[in-house]
């Protein structure tokens, strides 16, 4: 099992709070490693984020809801 | 795995779910692999990636010779494009905004468009003119228009307008194969960006291997047979919104054309639709007069008025700049209340 962390958008505040903006799979989806899982936002500044590992997705977080950079907002088992 | 499902795994195109705008950064970097002679240039195209999203990652994955930051003038690095496409090459030029249009419309009307007919048909100038449209965000007069009626307008230009990421892909690598200059006209609510409100229909799958969207064929993004709604771009996906609810509360079908090209303008998809239906809606985000809303209730007042069982109807912005203040912006744009209430007087519902 393989933790998503929000990835850090913002080097001057590690724990700068975002939003997870889109969610391109949906929770329990079968996922390939690097494949392009997200996006988030921190203010008004977007990144993605991709899978770490191949397996199956599990989604923490949901569309628009505010997350700290570095929390875990996704697992891949 | 055995050799049945080999070959059901190769008959299933790869598809997966992106934005509009990173569908048309997949189609310019899929012809960028395909041919060395496409080139993107234009303001923050590069590091920057493009302030609606349209390029981003060029610069990281063509380098800066192929993706190139522009100063800030217009006539310039148009003017450049067109050079490059007169000699051959196949440059996809972006226009920050629309609205900015004024102050390289030389280059653009008289040289982009007309080369290839002044040459006697001898020069071709297959560009691309890239730039984003429309508004609903604030951004007032200068920042929040269509004008893709005036593109297309003038003529000596292509000009298509998708709605969706699918079709944004698509048409992204017919207009860079194009011989012709090609006005790509997006609009900013379509593109899927993180800090725009948010569309659902913004996300859509996209199949991964490159295809062309032919130009000039509309397609009907809702079947229905008790009025027609003819559109263009986000008022497309506001058109499906008011569909669905037509349908729910009133038990009134909409088919909703999305036209995808204005030049060229599929006018067989409008007066088939307009046939079955009998009744037309056009809803348009570009000025009221003088347009796109004009030239599509004449397409069938020329061709047979007869087929109108009522008078045709036109959502479209009045005559007026893009007001700033938000309540007096929703006051002038094709929102979903002003498309239903004009659909509900179509229909008498």
């Amino acid at each position: 099992m393989t933790d998503v962390r929000f990835p850090e958008l913002s080097k001057e505040q590690p724990g700068a709070e975002g939003v997870l903006a889109t969610w391109f799979v949906t929770d329990g989806d079968q996922v390939a490693s690097g494949e392009l899982l997200g996006e988030v936002m921190v203010d008004k500044v977007s990144g993605d984020v991709l899978a770490p590992a191949a397996g199956r997705v599990r989604l923490l977080v949901a569309e628009e809801q505010a997350a700290r950079q570095g929390t875990v907002i996704a697992r891949v088992e | 795995m055995s050799v049945t499902e080999s070959a059901t795994a190769q008959a299933e195109p790869a598809v997966r779910r992106l934005t509009t705008a990173r569908a048309m950064v997949e189609g310019i970097a899929q012809e960028m692999e395909r041919d060395t002679g496409v080139v993107v240039l234009g303001e923050d195209v590069a590091k920057y990636g493009g302030i609606f999203g349209s390029t981003t990652g060029l610069l990281d994955k063509f380098g800066p010779q192929r993706v190139i930051d522009t100063p800030i003038s217009e006539t310039a690095f148009i003017g450049l494009g067109v050079g490059a496409a007169v000699e051959g090459m196949r440059p996809v030029v972006e226009l920050m905004f629309a609205d900015f249009f004024g102050v390289a419309m030389d280059q653009i009307y008289n040289h982009m468009a007309k080369i290839h007919f002044e040459s006697g048909g001898n020069v071709r100038v297959p560009m691309v003119l890239m730039t984003a449209a429309g508004g609903g965000y604030s951004d007032a007069e200068q920042h929040s228009q269509c004008l893709w009626g005036t593109f297309a307008h003038l003529p000596g230009m292509k000009v298509v307008v998708p709605s969706n990421p699918a079709d944004a892909k698509g048409l992204m690598i017919s207009a860079i194969r194009d011989d012709n200059p090609v006005v790509y006209m997006f609009h900013k609510g379509i593109m899927g960006l993180p800090w725009m409100a948010k569309n659902a229909r913004a996300i859509a799958p996209v199949r991964e291997e490159p295809y062309e969207t032919p130009i000039g064929q509309a397609s009907v993004a809702r079947e229905g047979g008790d009025a027609t709604v003819v559109t263009v771009s986000l008022s497309v996906h506001h058109a499906l919104d008011v569909a669905e609810q037509m349908s729910a509360e009133h038990g009134v079908e909409l088919e909703v054309i999305d036209l995808r090209s204005l030049v060229p303008l599929d006018r067989e998809a409008v007066l088939a639709s307009v046939a079955k239906t009998g009744r037309l809606l056009v809803v348009d985000e570009d000025y009221q007069s003088f347009g796109l809303s004009g030239e599509i209730a004449a397409t069938v007042a020329e061709t047979d008025p007869g087929m109108l069982r009522v008078p045709v109807r036109r959502v479209a912005v009045p005559d007026v700049p893009i007001p700033y203040a938000r309540s007096l912006e929703s006051a002038v744009l094709p929102t979903r209340e002003r498309i239903k209430e004009a659909a509900r007087e179509l229909v008498g519902a």
